[in-house]
């Protein structure tokens, strides 16, 4: 199988990441802070060191870094601790489902005021836009993705977080698409995140990662902490664990964060941004196609292409029926597609992973040339 | 006044076999022309349990020939088996009849609450006939295979130990070879010919009467033949089936059909590898499918007002439906697939 949907989930993950969850199977088994065992003692250890690595990209304090089940539950979690009744929000017309719909059900249910900024430019967003935003409608948060999961374009995150931090303004950013690609240190009131896309982790896990703000509890429930107390514990990162955790998808993450530097995603990113823009070039040059891929000076290897007589789901169908995967539709972007021209049936997407080879996108390439 | 007294006056029947069609459950698959003719016929004779089951809708091109339907189901689009089981109830409130708005799948035979005594083939497709064919030999069930299509119609009673549908035909026949109502067309006698058989067939069998049938009826009612081939007296000694036990069509994979998110359409997925043959689907499709367009990537055309499009491993994509359910039966009818 040709696989290209990294922006999804990425595959295949690192030897060492099923082996590193495997070990937890085989010889831990327990939670962290759930007994006084030597086991215990050895979830605990991997735990803190998983927590510590990420805290370190994130430029949080670890006390400050919790674990999720994913990107989703920690939008959820932060959305809920932080926006109040008739609260006004800035985002973009570049969010997820994960973003976009909290926010609708918390403007319904909490009065909210939602201002959708539209993409704008090479930047991706008008920062002078933003500005008169956040002047006019004096929201409490700018909740914004990182990246565009449908057309690979990196928002002036920085550029937004400090506009945010003049204007008083909390910064929520959804960093899934751009974690294990790009330095997260923006300088965002709170990150929220995933680990099972570039970050080559498990899914089921993510996490929340702020600045020493107030974030109370959204769930309740056991956290191995505090258990003489009926009362949900409001220190953190306890306050946003409640429940047994997803241990061995955090061995899993400690392993992948260990095994790739930094430095090393940086680079394995330009060489696969080259792998890509060499498939959007012979995609652009070809009769039909029309690629929509980011302009802007950072990208993620995400790009999204449409035919004019061809349905997406046609085309992945076809890819499918070559063993290519491929996604194709909205990509749980609901918005963007207004913006794209392509609100009707979506987009074909394909996004890639360090180990893309280009050979790969060549057969597929090839493969689209002949429709 | 005994609502049976011109039965049960039928030598071969008699107040025992009345007795035994009340304590009898037959389940007919497919509430379609061939369905809804059987049904009616054996709940006005007194067939006790009668559990019904199709996943598809009444539509207005339905009418012509499914017995038990109105121009009132059609407009609201009730489900063929809800319908059908109003309207047996009204014929004979003594019959229990279950109504189940379902595709007979091989999960859906597995939940059944019991085993009937018979099975009777109402369907429009040979994939699930090779199901009842597969199932019915496991469990040893008797069904009887039944099918019509343009003038000419088919039959079969399959019995435990007798020869089955794939001592007949190993593999399923593809949609393309056989044509299916919606390609050439159906004769509403050509569907009460093979239905009079089936329920012959299914009294006879309910009341223990040693004069069943063998072989194959065919007839073709425009040219006025009816005819019993006395093939398969036996089971044919290569059969997978009644011979070797296997049952293919109880294991293989189901179709998956999966709505596009955020879209009207839906993706069915077949399970099987086998290529379909799309110029000969096309070939078929000609004169009654409309937009019909072959590239050498995929088939689209439009049917039932839904737009089509089939891939050569047999996916496919039909626009303009959500329903899952409702894609897998236009999937059926219109395209097909044989395990
Ligand atoms: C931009 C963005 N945000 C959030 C999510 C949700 O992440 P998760 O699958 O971890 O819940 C995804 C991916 O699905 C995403 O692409
Ligand atoms: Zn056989």
């Amino acid at each position: 199988m040709i696989y290209l949907d990294h922006a999804a989930t990425s595959w295949p993950k690192p030897e060492v990441v099923p082996a590193a969850m495997q070990r937890w199977f085989t010889d831990v088994g327990v939670s962290a802070s759930r007994g006084a065992g030597d086991r215990c003692q050895v979830a605990a250890r991997t735990v803190a060191t998983a927590r510590a690595a990420l805290a370190h990209r994130c430029s949080s304090d670890p006390a400050h870094v919790a674990f999720t089940s994913g990107a989703t539950e920690s939008l959820n979690l932060v959305l809920r601790a932080l926006l109040h009744p008739g609260a006004a929000v800035v985002t973009t017309a570049f969010e997820h489902s994960s973003v976009v719909r909290p926010l609708a059900a918390l403007a319904s249910e909490r009065n909210l005021r939602l201002e959708v900024l539209p993409p704008h430019g090479d930047r991706g967003i008008d920062l002078a836009a933003v500005r008169s935003a956040f002047a006019h409608h004096r929201p409490s948060a700018l909740v914004c993705t990182h990246a565009s999961n449908v057309t690979g374009a990196v928002l002036p995150a920085a550029e937004l977080c400090a506009l945010a931090r003049e204007h008083r303004v909390l910064s929520v950013l959804d960093v899934s698409q751009t974690a294990g690609w790009l330095d997260l240190r923006v300088g965002a009131d709170v990150l929220c995140g995933s680990a099972h896309k570039a970050l080559l982790g498990p899914p089921g896990l993510g996490f929340v990662a702020h600045r020493g703000l107030q974030l109370p509890a959204q769930k309740q429930g056991g956290t191995g902490s505090s258990v003489a107390l009926a009362q949900h514990p409001d220190h953190w990162p306890d306050a946003f664990e409640a429940g047994t955790p997803n241990t061995p998808a955090i061995f899993g993450l400690e392993a992948a964060l260990a095994a790739r530097s930094e430095a090393t995603e940086r680079r394995e990113l330009a060489a696969t941004l080259a792998t890509l823009d060499a498939f959007a070039a012979r995609l652009e040059a070809m009769d039909g196609f029309r690629v929509h891929a980011a302009k802007t000076a950072e990208r993620t290897p995400v790009l999204s292409f449409t035919h004019a007589r061809l349905d997406p789901a046609e085309i992945g169908a076809i890819l499918a029926g070559a063993d290519v995967h491929v996604r194709t539709g909205h990509h749980c972007a609901p918005w963007l597609h207004e913006h794209l021209g392509t609100a009707a049936a979506g987009t074909v997407r394909v996004s890639i992973g360090p180990n893309t080879a280009a050979a790969e996108l060549d057969f597929v390439a090839d493969l689209l040339a002949g429709l | 006044m005994d609502r049976y007294s011109r039965q049960h006056r039928i030598a071969g029947i008699g107040q025992h076999g009345q007795e035994r069609l009340r304590s009898a459950t037959v389940l007919v698959v497919g509430c379609g022309a061939l369905g809804t003719h059987s049904a009616d016929a054996l709940a006005r004779a007194g067939v006790g349990n009668l559990w019904l089951c199709d996943r598809d809708v009444v539509e207005w091109s339905n009418l012509q020939r499914q017995v038990l339907f109105t121009e009132a189901d059609a407009r609201a689009g009730i489900p063929k088996a809800t319908a059908a089981a109003t309207r047996l109830r009204e014929a004979n409130s003594d019959v229990r009849i279950v109504a189940h708005v379902a595709e007979c799948s091989a999960t859906f035979l597995a939940a059944l609450p019991g085993r009937p005594d018979l099975v009777l083939d109402g369907t429009d497709n040979f994939p699930t006939r090779y199901l009842l064919n597969d199932w019915c030999h496991a469990n040893r069930v008797p069904w009887i295979y039944a099918g019509a299509t343009g003038t000419e119609g088919a039959a079969m009673v399959v019995r435990p130990g007798g020869p089955c549908l794939r001592c007949l035909w190993p593999d399923a026949p593809a949609t393309a070879d056989v044509g299916t109502c919606e390609t050439v067309g159906i004769l509403a006698p050509a569907i009460a010919a093979v239905a009079a058989f089936q329920v012959a067939e299914a009294l006879k069998l309910l009341v223990g009467s040693p004069d069943v049938a063998t072989g194959v009826f065919t007839c073709d009612v425009w040219r006025g033949h009816y005819t019993r081939l006395p093939l398969l007296d036996r089971p044919s000694p290569d059969c997978v089936a009644c011979q070797h036990g296997q049952h293919p069509a109880l294991v293989a994979p189901a179709p998956m059909a999966a709505t596009l998110c955020g879209r009207d359409a839906v993706q069915i997925d077949p399970g099987t590898t086998a290529a379909l043959d799309l110029t000969a689907l096309a070939g078929q499709l000609a004169e009654v499918a409309t937009d019909l367009q072959r590239t050498p990537h995929l088939l689209r055309f439009t049917a039932d007002g839904v737009r089509f499009s089939v891939f050569p491993g047999g996916r496919a994509l039909l626009f303009g439906v959500r329903d899952p359910l409702r894609a897998r039966a236009l999937y059926d009818r219109w395209i097909g697939r044989r395990p």
